[in-house]
């Protein structure tokens, strides 16, 4: 007997595709005010509207889902979104998107805010297709069900559920009562982010401070930053822009990668020591820093670079690849191994929880780091009781193991990931390092963008075989979900009643 | 005075010992044996009833009485009683006696109309802190956010050793009285205010002393067995803790065994001293509970009676051990074998009059009694100037008032040094945010949160002229 209402759970995921098939008229925008073909956003809305519609259709739904179901539908969602997403590439007729695979590869990483990219000319891509890269990032950034929480009635009941799958971090901090308002205010902070850089960056462009700065830019830029996404519409990603811009986009990207709700409350509710008091936040500026000191000190010292480019590459780098944002404003495959090395180890600590970055996030490092602790103080004093505590709070010794598994379950994946990567290099004779092979996935697994090598800031994942792109494809999938939503779908528990 | 208990318990036998021949008592309980076990010592009114009973403490002549002492061990019955006390009359006195903390917190913060309220628990506590040397506040008033701190201590004789064999605190006090002090106490104690070394940024309020209650001028001193009253910063009345503490040793390392509710509020008050502190707890439910409320303190799940563990965790070596287990009998045990391993001062929380002398005798350094000492700290209170002069002379009350300076005020713009001399004292001003601790030559301005130490007659008279 099957214990999960699957019919049900597809009822509510083709009604989200269907309404998701809106944002197709962004695009479409931007085709007729540049006079490109505005046929591929036209067609992606009706396939996917339509295939939304059907789905809805020849299912029935209740008015809610169950908690079982949420792991479903948050899967599928997602799945499915990037599916749609890659309608407007094939579409298209460029020949970047030659094959389904690409194209679903584009879209994947545009929607889990990762950033890799099949492009190989992205300058040669029209606006129009260009922006619906960026929008596919900044739909992705704060979630999808997060949106569809904030705006459907439907998902008025048991939306917590389905939010807590999709939002990172091990646990949930609700800002109001009512998940519904928690859901609308993220998304407000998030919009009024995104219109702050895109506000600041035209302006830089306007003064003239930065030339290359035009407000097509400007809003490219803010729809990726914020969502720590990393889709450029420059060849040369931010090196292209001048050292005032790069300075406003690290700022951003340190923001975006914050906990959100603790942001609203130092922004909005003027409870500026709720920041300071937050030991999250306290360790990831402390990482931010560190690591960027580090890197400068190589650059430094290898004399790569001096003087004040030195210090804004270095904190450009290691803020963008921390946050799993993943522009570059150099590029870092030219640089020495260590330097390699020191920004491959800041792609596994991600922003913070409640941020829209990948990765493994801040906060389960400092936990981790205390239940080792405490793991040490007890084979010492077994008689020991004592709590892991976050900010004061004692921790659910449950979500202590939900942290322990997910570290677990994250470095497994992104073995088995490498391994499959090099095997499958080796099978086709990629020219892949191993160093490569880590980055790539490294890079896919935690949301960052860039890997090294071929497939470095200024090139392109094309190279890969068919097979490593479905790898990649399915470790962004299980990174952006933080793989425990999918992976209990392949647990016979699950499906049984 | 006409004094009205319920309970009569040990808490409330104690305070009939101690109070008969000076004041009128009635008693009442709902167990007749024990108030013909009374009556029949001493001279004093009984009655039979429930102190929950409106109609029974209004019949009993509640009204006449200026106090009520509501002593049962049920804190819901003694709150009752005091609100009904003070519904039926306003003029009454109350003390309420509760076992839980969280009922002194809400009365600090004045939600509970009660005059004082005792907890065994936190006295029990305060006798242990006092006992290893580092007598910690009465009781903390904060203002400000904080930044202003009113501080109430006793002032203890020092004494050389943690405390003596055998001896109960109340001895070793006396005794040690007469032995040298430490020179930073020395510096403040026993000599004339204007010269002692009193800590920056803090000024004493009053000294409370047997029958008196007073603003201390210049030449006054404070001499021990006094209890005064600080204000200050944070910083100052830390300093004002320390200074006070008269051991030499410094204490750094006590054992709790047992985490009930006396365990924990001993934890509590040491902690605070910044004294490690470590919980035994044989109840593996209790000691998660425990470990989740204090974050300071290290919290082992263990029976205190295992050799091996006492052993393991160098248990002899801890300065003091404190054995707040539920039954006598445990504690009694778990004190020996810890006086074998090596601790050197135990002190034991006991529950039965009788187990003292039986502690006591047996080698434990000291045996606290809570039921014994709230009741001592309850005589206090009757017996204190504070509350005599309240029912007496309701105008010789103090007060601390919290007023803002007026622009038109006469005393805007002046020095203190000028402030004219009317039995008030200005402890602090908080000025844009931030808590100042004035000198002579510093300036009253307009706009100045000012915190004021005033005999109540002279309350309306300030809040003119500021």
């Amino acid at each position: 007997m099957l214990g999960v209402d699957v019919l049900g759970s597809l009822n509510l995921v083709g009604a989200l595709i269907k309404y998701l098939s809106l944002s197709t008229l962004f695009p479409i925008a931007f085709a007729i005010g540049y006079s490109e073909s505005v046929w591929p956003f036209v067609l992606a809305g009706l396939v996917g509207g339509g295939f939304g519609w059907t789905l809805e259709r020849l299912t029935q739904g209740k008015e809610q889902v169950g908690i079982r179901e949420g792991f479903l539908v948050v899967s599928m969602t997602w799945l499915l979104a990037a599916g749609l997403g890659a309608l407007p590439y094939m579409f298209s007729g460029e020949d970047q998107f030659s094959s389904p695979v690409n194209a679903y590869f584009e879209a994947m990483s545009g929607f889990t805010t990762t950033g890799a990219s099949v492009v190989t000319d992205v300058e040669a891509l029209p606006h129009s297709l260009a922006m619906w890269r960026q929008l596919t990032q900044w739909l992705g950034g704060m979630g999808i069900i997060v949106l569809f929480l904030a705006i459907l009635p439907r998902l008025r009941v048991g939306g917590r559920q389905l939010l807590e799958h999709e939002l990172p971090g091990p646990e949930f901090e609700q800002l109001t009562a009512r998940i519904r308002d928690t859901a609308r205010r993220l998304w407000a902070l998030y919009v009024a982010l995104t219109v702050a850089e895109f506000v600041t960056l035209t302006l830089l462009g306007w003064t003239g401070v930065d030339d290359e700065m035009s407000p097509y830019e400007a809003l490219a830029h803010a729809l990726t930053t914020m969502p720590t996404g990393g889709f450029s519409t420059e060849a040369r990603s931010i090196e292209a822009f001048g050292a005032a811009t790069q300075w406003v986009i690290v700022g951003f990207m340190v923001a975006a990668g914050m906990n959100f709700a603790l942001l609203y409350r130092g922004l909005v509710r003027r409870q500026p020591r709720a920041l300071v008091r937050d030991e999250e936040l306290r360790l990831y500026v402390t990482l931010l820093l560190a690591g960027s000191a580090l890197l400068l000190a190589e650059l430094w010292t290898e004399g790569v670079i001096r003087g004040e480019e030195a210090v804004r590459v270095g904190t450009f780098q290691v803020v963008s690849l921390m946050t799993t944002t993943g522009y570059a404003s150099a590029d870092f495959n030219l640089w020495p191994v260590f330097a390699a090395i020191v920004l491959i180890a800041v792609m596994f600590f991600g922003g913070s929880a409640g941020s829209t970055s990948g990765s493994v996030k801040v906060v389960r490092h400092l936990l981790i780091g205390r239940i080792l602790r405490r793991e040490l103080d007890q084979t010492v004093h077994p008689e020991i009781v004592s709590r892991v505590r976050l900010n004061g709070v004692p921790m659910e010794e449950r979500t202590l193991r939900g942290i322990s598994s997910f570290v677990l379950l994250y470095v497994g994946v992104f073995a088995l990931g490498t391994f499959a990567l090099m095997a499958d290099g080796a099978r086709i004779d990629l020219d892949l390092r191993v160093v490569d092979g880590l980055a790539a996935a490294a890079t896919t697994i935690g949301n960052v963008g860039p890997a090294l090598g071929f497939a470095g800031p200024m090139g392109s994942f094309d190279p890969f075989s068919g097979a490593s792109k479905l790898v990649m494809i399915l470790l962004m999938w299980l990174g952006r979900l933080e793989i425990i939503p999918v992976a209990v779908l392949f647990s016979r528990h699950y499906w049984r009643v | 005075m006409k004094i009205f208990i319920i309970g009569a318990g040990q808490v409330g036998s104690t305070i009939v010992e101690a109070l008969h021949g000076e004041h009128e008592l009635t008693v009442v309980d709902v167990d007749a044996s024990r108030l013909e076990a009374l009556s029949s010592r001493f001279d004093i009114g009984t009655v039979e009833g429930d102190g929950t009973s409106r109609r029974m403490l209004a019949d009993a002549g509640l009204a006449g009485s200026d106090l009520l002492i509501a002593c049962t061990s049920r804190d819901e019955v003694n709150i009752i009683a005091s609100i009904f006390c003070r519904a039926l009359t306003p003029s009454t006195r109350t003390i309420v006696r509760t076992g839980n903390e969280e009922y002194l917190d809400v009365w600090r913060e004045r939600q509970l109309d009660v005059d004082w309220v005792v907890s065994s628990e936190r006295e029990a506590a305060l006798a242990v802190s006092q006992t290893i040397g580092v007598p910690a506040a009465r009781q903390t008033d904060v203002f400000a956010d904080g930044q202003v701190q009113i501080v109430e201590f006793d002032v203890v004789a020092p004494s050389r050793k943690v405390a003596d064999k055998g001896v109960s605190i109340m001895k070793a006090a006396e005794e040690a009285a007469t032995r040298p002090k430490k020179a930073r106490f020395e510096d403040v104690v026993g000599r004339p205010l204007r010269e002692a070394a009193i800590p920056a940024d803090s000024k004493v309020a009053s000294i409370i002393r047997e029958n008196e209650i007073a603003i201390p001028r210049g030449e006054e001193k404070i001499r021990p067995g006094d209890r005064i009253v600080v204000i200050g910063s944070p910083t100052a009345a830390r300093q004002w803790s320390e200074l006070l503490t008269p051991t030499r040793r410094k204490v750094n390392d006590v054992v709790i065994f047992g985490a009930g509710r006396m365990g924990i509020a001993t934890a509590r008050v040491l902690l605070q001293q910044g004294i490690r502190v470590r919980l035994i707890e044989s109840e593996a439910e209790r000691a998660k509970e425990v470990a989740e409320l204090l974050p300071g303190v290290r919290v082992f799940h263990a029976t205190g009676v295992d050799p091996e563990f006492l052993e393991r965790e160098r248990i002899g070596m801890s300065d003091a051990a404190v054995f707040a287990m539920r039954e006598d009998a445990k504690n009694y045990y778990a004190a020996t074998l810890a006086k074998l391993h090596g601790v050197q001062s135990t002190i034991a929380i006991v529950h039965d009059t009788v187990s003292m002398e039986v502690f006591e005798r047996a080698g434990v350094d000291v045996a606290i009694n809570p039921r014994l000492i709230t009741a001592e700290e309850i005589v206090r209170f009757a017996r204190d100037p504070r509350t005599k002069q309240v029912t007496m002379l309701e105008q010789d009350r103090f007060e601390i008032l919290d007023i803002t300076v007026r622009p038109e005020s006469e005393l805007a713009g002046k020095q203190f040094r000028e402030l004219p001399m009317t039995g008030s004292l200005i402890g602090a001003v908080v000025r844009e945010g931030r808590a100042l601790f004035p000198h002579g030559d510093d300036v009253l301005e307009a706009g100045d949160r000012a915190i004021i130490f005033t005999p109540s007659s002279r309350v309306q008279e300030v809040e003119r002229t500021l």
